[in-house]
């Protein structure tokens, strides 16, 4: 179920901490500005991207609200998340033109080692706040679980899930990354 | 101790299964589990319902058809909301293919839990 | 498998309403003209929940997303919550999913198995057969006299299934399942019947909320290949690289049929739906099988299989060949929709073929999905641009493909010429106004006359 095995959280020094909140920010900042090609060179080569869809079961269900095998709106590789960015950049994606103005709001950053060296266990909250001509205003709230990789002097993802509150999408579409 | 009377012949019970027995003027629900058998109260203590129609979860509860509480069946005790209090159980005793109960007596497994 | 349910005077429904007047005046569509009004007119929308919602037969789950008894899914029929459950003798039963005692919500799930459904008001407890079995603090009830038999949860009038897809109605003087589907059940097994073993639900449901009326969905499916040239160019090109197939350039070899509303547009490229979600295992998974529903259903239905192709069943379920995606647009007002989406699969399926179609029609026909993506908007502002007084006194086009009826095809249904059409929507449309004129069943014109066996 988890994108990333439980692992006991050991701490990570102030530094490590800083780079990969910087390093979370700056994405955050390439989605807002819609730096596509920028932004995918920041996943890994066998990235997962996952943002399952929620189910309301009964607490005594144990099939959980998610699962793998189950609803997604990204169950993604590298090609999926590259044709993506591919509609993203047509003359035609008429969902894009006028522009959204995105707002990818990033906090709680917690960082630990992952289980080999140089991978981390980084968890966040994250509020996407989209505007789109007149009166579209969406709303999406949650928290992400990565698993970062250091590559030279920074990151790359190599996996990440991400659990919204929503179980019904409160808007008629999902044009942005989280 | 009273004289035991006869509750069930054991072929009549499948392992397993639950089944309402009236019983010296009170109704019981006789229960086989794994080719045990024991006897409770048939009603539930939380609201009106017949536990004989739940069904044996966890290899020895009983949920209550109504509202899904629980019971421990060979001590009575209640497991989970919205059961509260224990059931009424009664000790069997086999004998041959037949099962007899003592309406007098818990059953061993309760008379150990108090 | 699924048996009407019996205990019909459980279920109230008032007499008919009096109906908006001149209704006859919101479309002319021999010469392919309809009024706005009945994309925002709230009187228009409540007697839809009434004449459409509360009459029709509704697709409410996949035979294969309740197996077991207990399993249940709560849905929609309308605004209509109802809760669909496999019953111990392995029939379905609907239910009205709202309390008998003071109307509370009583299952808060959107599925999930249960060996009783208990409200969390007063604790009133319902067996998965609706009876209602007890409630906490009975005994106060006992001492008033409360008679347990007549306080069930509300039935569907009618709940039955075809090829694995479960429908109800809400009205009990609807007719047959079977006569409701009519000849289009010809076209339905080219999908749900083209392998031996049938279909499956996948994967679960994704819901969402567009701000539309429900008939811009619904006819998109019902007929409109011919925006998905200029909508979906982005989403195509992503996928496959290339633009969408120029299908108005290749008129000879595609259709419109619809019957009772339903509608179907096609063509025999047998894999150009599939295509799109731009997986090679997809694509020879079908070439090969075509050959094989061509000796089960005849080569025409052979080549449906994941062609290009749209189909709405009327009034608010829809369905890609191809690209798997099964989805129902239910009502919120005037302006909005609740959309269901699942991916169904053929049941005796590689299961690498399966994952393959439950991450492709994600991909592709989600709210984060390529293609899907565009649509939300163009259905949105046609709704949207309606709140200006003048603006929905001017009235819309749908007038492609007259006089392309073919009569001498041999297929059942309506049949025309060409899948750039609007023939589809046009029958839609009809079938709409017939039912919302109609003050009962028995009113409702039989424009199209079965062919097919319809008894049950």
């Amino acid at each position: 179920m988890s994108a990333v095995a439980r692992l006991p959280e050991i701490p990570v020094d102030a530094e490590t901490q800083r780079r990969i909140e910087q390093f979370l920010y700056r994405e955050a900042r390439l989605l807002d500005d819609e730096r596509w090609d920028d932004w995918l060179a920041l996943m890994a080569e066998d990235i997962h991207y996952w943002m399952p869809t929620m189910e309301n079961r009964r607490r005594a269900d144990k099939l959980g609200a998610y699962a793998l095998d189950r609803g997604a709106l990204y169950n993604d590789n590298r090609l999926d998340l590259t044709r993506r960015v591919s509609r993203f950049k047509q003359p035609s994606a008429w969902a894009e033109d006028p522009p959204t103005r995105h707002a990818h709001v990033i906090s709680g950053v917690e960082v630990y080692q992952g289980e080999r060296t140089g991978e981390y266990v980084v968890h966040s909250s994250f509020v996407n706040y989209r505007s789109r001509v007149e009166r579209d205003n969406d709303l999406l709230v949650g928290r992400r679980e990565d698993l970062l990789r250091a590559v030279g002097d920074s990151f790359q993802i190599v996996r990440r899930k991400i659990l919204m509150t929503q179980s019904v999408l409160m808007a008629k579409n999902l044009n942005t990354f989280l | 101790m009273a004289e035991p009377i006869f509750l069930i012949k054991k072929s009549d019970l499948d392992a397993g299964c639950v089944r309402r027995v009236e019983c010296g003027g009170q109704a019981l629900a006789v229960y086989n589990l794994g080719g045990c058998f024991y006897a409770t109260q048939d009603g539930c203590t939380h609201a009106t319902a017949s536990l004989s129609e739940g069904e044996i979860i966890d290899d020895d509860c009983i949920a209550c058809p109504v509202h899904d509480g629980t019971f421990h069946i060979p001590s009575g005790q209640a497991m989970s909301f919205p059961c509260e209090h224990a059931l009424r159980t009664f000790k069997v005793i086999e004998q041959g293919d037949e099962v007899l109960v003592d309406l007098e007596q818990e059953a061993d497994e309760a008379a150990d839990a108090i | 498998m699924c048996n009407a349910n019996d205990t019909q005077p459980r279920l109230k429904r008032r007499p008919v309403g009096r109906s908006v007047e001149h209704l006859e005046q919101l479309m002319d569509l021999e010469h392919g003209r309809m009024s706005r009004d009945v994309f925002w007119d709230r009187d228009i929308y409540e007697q839809e929940l009434e004449r459409i919602f509360a009459r029709c037969w509704l697709f409410v789950a996949h035979e294969s997303q309740i197996p077991k008894a207990g399993d249940y899914v709560s849905t929609y029929m309308g605004e209509d919550n109802v809760l669909i459950v496999r019953q111990k003798d392995g029939s379905v039963r609907g239910f009205l999913n709202t309390c008998p005692h003071r109307g509370n919500k009583v299952c808060f799930a959107d599925l999930g198995n249960a060996r009783q459904f208990v409200c969390n008001y007063h604790g009133w407890a319902f067996g998965i057969d609706g009876a209602l079995k007890g409630m906490h603090a009975s005994s106060a009830y006992e001492e008033s006299g409360l008679d347990k038999s007549a306080h069930g949860l509300h039935p569907v009038a009618q709940i039955d299934s075809y090829r694995g897809l479960i429908f109800a109605t809400l009205d009990p003087q609807a007719p047959s399942l079977a006569e409701y589907l009519g000849d289009f059940r010809y076209y339905l097994d080219a999908i749900f019947d083209m392998d031996e073993g049938g279909t499956e639900f996948i994967g679960g449901c994704v819901k969402s909320v567009i701000q539309c009326n429900w008939k811009f969905a619904s006819e998109n499916f019902v007929g409109d290949i011919l925006h998905a040239g200029w909508t979906h160019d982005s989403g195509a090109k992503a996928m496959v690289g290339g633009p969408v197939a120029e299908v108005h350039k290749f008129p000879e070899q595609s259709y419109h049929v619809n019957f009772n509303g339903h509608g179907w547009e096609f063509n025999q490229d047998i894999v150009g739906n599939a295509a799109t979600l731009g997986d090679k295992e997809i694509m020879k998974y079908l070439y090969v099988l075509q050959p094989k529903v061509a000796e089960r259903l005849g080569e025409l239905r052979s080549k449906m299989i994941g062609a290009i192709s749209s189909c709405t069943l009327f009034p608010n379920s829809s369905f890609l060949p191809g690209q798997n995606t099964f989805r129902t647009w239910h009502p919120r007002g005037p302006g909005a929709i609740e959309l269901h989406t699942w991916t169904f699969v053929n049941r005796n399926a590689p299961q690498a073929v399966k994952d393959a179609w439950r991450k492709g029609t994600m991909m592709t026909f989600s709210p984060s999905g390529v293609f899907e993506m565009d649509d939300g908007e163009n259905w949105e502002y046609s709704t949207r641009t309606n709140s200006g007084f003048v603006t929905r006194q001017q009235d819309l086009y749908l007038g492609l493909g007259h006089e392309t009826r073919l009569t001498d095809t041999g297929l059942p249904g309506n049949v025309y010429r060409g899948q750039i059409n609007e023939a589809n929507q046009r029958a839609f449309y009809q079938r709409w106004f017939d039912l919302m004129e109609a003050p009962s069943w028995g009113c409702v014109p039989q424009r199209d006359v079965a062919t097919m066996e319809v008894k049950a």
